[in-house]
């Protein structure tokens, strides 16, 4: 199986990747997002550095990143144990005289961060979307926050779909949680994919792994791509 | 200052938000507990910032977790280094070890101290080899660290220009350039962004000359960009994205302008971006008029504002990381994550949420009793009670899964308290508690000081019954069985009852007590399953009766207790799971084609197990009620309720009582057959591999 594997016209028959099957995958999805979806930053690739410095690889291992993907929302909601914490110090008395080069800005529509991971698992053999939200502070977004952030079609997505769980998890290269799609459903869907594509007479190259993989994951999260993409 | 008719208008800046990536407090809790443990001085920091990429959101001065001085082993990269998105810009963090020390900091001292260094890197020089220096900021926390808090406050130094400076002019660069310039402008930004070694150079010079050709520089060039048919810009990263005002960098900016060229007439260029391009309908041309000092000296620090508000209000920020940085919360939504994920890819319809409120009692902390406990944890069961009289023996820990050596020195823990204790350390979530007391048996009689404290016993273990939702019957003897069963049978809670032979087990659940069928509706045709003692007279359907089990053998294959447990907590969990719950029926794995499937999630539920190991073979089996049982019966249960505690004495004094009772002869011979005297048992007779009869 491994010896038999063929990068270039791998058809994912088996709805799985290998590692360097992954960063092939990678680069052609970064390539193609930058080419047809211009709305958006760029992927980048972020590599790791090796805990095998001995083997030496060809590709090398990484993950792709798509970091501070901005939602305004027009009202925040108050957090009570915020408040509480704010205690007013009354050290604070007098400290800066009254400054009128300072700009007094309204308070601001509260703009929502997202960054995006997408993770080769090396145990289920496929690629893993990681994210996060949080506020312009770094607080971090609970996941009933996010929700709030999601377009309709994607919460009823995560309601209905077998595919599509939400968990919380150690992200494996940060060693923090971060929410993530878990992957255990993804060979099968990935199966069904390539079965209709390669009825319809056409195999999935390695390139294009990522982009159907990310047609499917990417609306769960509210990052739909364009058509174009999948050709 | 204001003798002119016309006031000019001042200079307004606005100020610089500071936002703290998650990691920066990860990676500064291990930093404090690592390393720096109560050390609190000063650190050197780095924040990073970035030109403003959003036409209606500021850019941040960012902490992340490779802000602190690292010589940590990431598995990532250092991509820092001439990111176009991470400009290093030098911090100071000041954190303290009491929340007091964090409100009594000076903080006037504290910022003058840091405008103090962008005023002296302004006279050396050296703000103009590294201009970042410019942007210098300082931050102080209390990093509370045993609930995952934070508070903190930054603030960005800037220099006060007196008088203000005013403005004269501010548009954007697209209709302050000609179409040329601001192409030229563009191509030259872009260059300048796209090098590696000046992308996170904020501050520069732009250049325009006469043939609208644009050119960028290092603020060191300056000498050099003084040509005649030059038109000079001080360009910065601005974070700022508003179309009326420069962002907090120009306040340095110009402090360094005025101080080292004495310019009158400043024109300067905010610089932003969208899309990792220049964007010049986004970046601001304005120009600035400053009043050069007379008098003013070197060694004169200008005063400095620059702490940041928090909404409006000038009070410390504060975030609570407890959701990610608590080892507690996290193994819990670790474990629950796994049942989730069972449910998901193999039983949907399993209701976890009955499986995290149950309360189970477990009678008996020995082999049996831990093995249960573990299984019951791996099933997200939280609530535990354990009721034992012994401690934990030397023999024990190889054999009981939730002891270890340390608990059987000295003089031993209680097995009751070890338990607890162990569930806590397994997963700290568990609820458990741990009941040091003895069960009282049938036939051995007791002296009349004794009553007392037995039927103390008594009241506690029905009270314990009553307040947990299911009972396992896990005692290494047949007759501390009989109370908890009739207990059981009386307030009609779930009873599992394991025990082990020397190669063979037996793993059951109790039917629903006999009141609670006169309770139902259609009590005709529903039968109740028996208990451990009705097979005293209900013979199982199927038989393995004719094996022989020595009952004085005190010993049992390693291997059973975990088969036995993890059987007895699969039956709880089947049982749970079943739309009838105690009232199931009982299946045979015969019947498994029966179409009982459908009725729970797990498969069939069984009666009765039983197994060999000697034979690698195990059978279910069905054994209904019996009228005559000396626990669960009618008979018994309605004299308990009548009598109350004189049945219980004269139950456990009378030997021949339950037999007269309900006609029974059995238990009799059994509790004759028992030559132990619970009262006056010891450490060494405390041996719960169980060996009853099957
Ligand atoms: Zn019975």
């Amino acid at each position: 199986m491994e010896s038999g594997r063929e990068v270039s016209d791998f058809s994912s028959g088996d709805g799985r990747l290998t590692v360097e099957d992954f960063s092939v995958a990678a680069r052609g999805f970064s390539d193609n997002w930058k080419t047809h979806n211009q709305s958006f930053p760029p992927w980048s690739w972020v590599p790791l550095i090796s805990r095998t410095p001995l083997v030496s690889k060809k590709q090398e291992e990484g993950y792709l990143s798509l970091e501070k993907i901005i939602i305004l929302s027009s009202l925040e909601e108050k957090n009570p144990e915020e408040d509480s914490l704010n205690v007013e110090t009354d050290c604070s008395e007098k400290e800066e005289s009254i400054d009128d080069t300072i700009l007094v800005q309204p308070l601001d529509n509260e703009a929502h961060y997202y960054d995006f991971h997408i993770v080769y698992s090396a145990s289920y053999r496929v690629p893993v979307l990681y994210f996060r939200g949080y506020c312009s502070g770094g607080k971090p977004l609970s996941l009933d926050v996010i929700k709030k952030d999601l377009p309709s079609c994607s919460v009823s997505l995560l309601m209905e779909s077998k595919w599509t769980f939400i968990t919380q998890e150690e992200h494996p290269y940060l060693n923090r949680p971060w929410f993530k799609l878990h992957p255990c459903g993804t060979e099968e869907w990935i199966k069904l994919l390539s079965q209709s594509s390669s009825s319809a007479g056409c195999q999935m190259p390695v390139e294009l792994y990522l982009v159907s993989w990310f047609s499917v994951v990417g609306q769960v999260v509210g990052l739909r791509i364009p058509l174009e993409m999948l050709n | 200052m204001a003798e002119n008719e016309t006031s000019p208008t001042i200079l307004q800046f606005a100020p610089l938000n500071s936002s703290v990536d998650e990691g920066f407090w990860h990676s500064f809790s291990s930093l404090k507990l690592d390393k720096l443990g109560i050390d609190d001085s000063p650190l050197s920091i780095t924040g990073f910032c970035a030109p403003c990429s959003h036409p209606q959101v500021s850019n941040h001065l960012t902490l992340l977790s490779e802000s602190l001085p690292s010589d940590e082993q990431s598995l990532i990269a250092n991509t820092s280094h001439g990111n176009r998105n991470k400009c290093p810009v030098p911090g100071i963090l000041y954190n303290t070890n009491t929340v007091e020390s964090f409100n009594k900091l000076d903080k006037q001292s504290l910022l003058k101290a840091e405008a103090k260094k962008i005023w002296e890197d302004i006279q050396s020089g050296k703000a103009l080899e590294d201009c970042a220096l410019l942007s210098r900021f300082l931050v102080i926390s209390f990093a509370d660290l045993k609930k995952w808090s934070f508070r903190y406050w930054f603030a960005f130094p800037a220099l006060v220009l007196d008088p203000p400076a005013s403005l004269v002019e501010l548009k954007p660069a697209s209709e302050y350039f000609s179409s040329e310039e601001a192409e030229s402008v563009s191509a030259a930004c872009n260059d300048w962004r796209e090098s590696n070694s000046t992308t996170d150079v904020p501050f520069f010079l732009v250049s325009v000359s006469s043939d609208s050709k644009a050119s960028i520089k290092h603020l060191k060039d300056y000498e050099a960009c003084q040509g005649d048919y030059q038109k000079l810009f001080f360009g910065f990263y601005d974070p700022c994205h508003l179309p009326s005002n420069p962002g907090w960098p120009l306040r340095n900016y110009l402090a360094l302008i005025r101080s080292r060229w004495n310019l009158e007439t400043v024109l300067f260029f905010c610089y932003r971006e969208s899309r990792g391009f220049a964007d010049l309908n986004l970046s601001l041309v304005g120009q600035a008029s400053v009043t050069l000092s007379s008098g003013e000296s070197a060694e004169t620090v200008p005063n400095s504002v620059g702490w940041e508000l928090n909404k409006g209000k000038r009070v410390p920020r504060s975030i609570s990381l407890a959701n990610s940085m608590d080892p507690t919360r996290l193994a819990v939504s670790a474990v629950d994550l796994n049942l989730k994920l069972m449910r998901w890819r193999a039983l949907p319809s399993l209701n976890l949420n009955v499986l995290s409120s149950v309360k189970c009692l477990l009678l008996g902390a020995g082999t049996l009793g831990c093995q249960v406990a573990r299984t019951l944890m791996g099933w997200g069961i939280r609530n535990i009670t354990f009721v034992d009289y012994g401690k934990v023996a030397m023999s024990n820990p190889v054999r009981q899964s939730l002891y270890t050596f340390e608990d059987c020195v000295g003089r031993g823990e209680f097995k009751a308290v070890a338990a607890v204790k162990s569930l806590k350390q397994i997963f700290p979530a568990m609820e458990s508690s741990g009941v040091v007391m003895a069960i009282p048996m049938p036939g051995h009689p007791i002296s009349s000081q004794e009553e007392d404290s037995v039927l103390g016993d008594c009241k506690r273990l029905s009270d314990l019954i009553e307040s947990h939702d299911a009972v396992f019957l896990l005692t290494d003897t047949r007759e501390s069985r009989w109370l908890p069963s009739l207990l059981c049978a009386n307030a009609n809670k779930i009873a599992i009852n394991a025990a082990l032979g020397f190669d063979s087990y037996m793993v059951m659940r109790h039917g629903a007590g006999p009141t609670s069928l006169s309770d139902d509706m259609n009590k005709t045709h529903r039968q109740r399953l028996g208990c451990y003692f009705c097979n005293d007279v209900v013979a199982p359907q199927d038989s393995m009766t004719d094996r022989t089990l020595d009952q004085q053998c005190t010993v049992t294959r390693p291997g059973l207790a975990p088969i036995a447990g993890a059987l007895a907590v699969e039956l709880l969990v089947g049982v749970l799971q079943h739309p009838l719950g105690i009232y199931a029926k009982g299946d045979n794995s015969s019947s498994s084609n029966g179409g009982n499937i459908d009725d729970s999630p797990l498969g069939i539920l069984p009666h009765q197990i039983r197994g060999s190991i000697s034979q690698f073979s195990q059978i279910t089996l069905l054994g209904q009620a019996s009228n005559s049982c000396t626990a669960c019966s009618e008979t018994v249960i309605s004299e308990y309720r009548k009598r109350g505690n004189s049945f219980i004495l004269e139950a456990i004094n009378h030997p021949t009582y339950l037999e007269d009772l309900t006609g029974l002869t059995e238990l009799k011979k059994a509790a004759n057959s028992f030559n132990l005297d619970w009262e006056d048992d010891d450490i060494d007779d405390d041996d719960d591999d169980v060996a009853v009869d099957l």
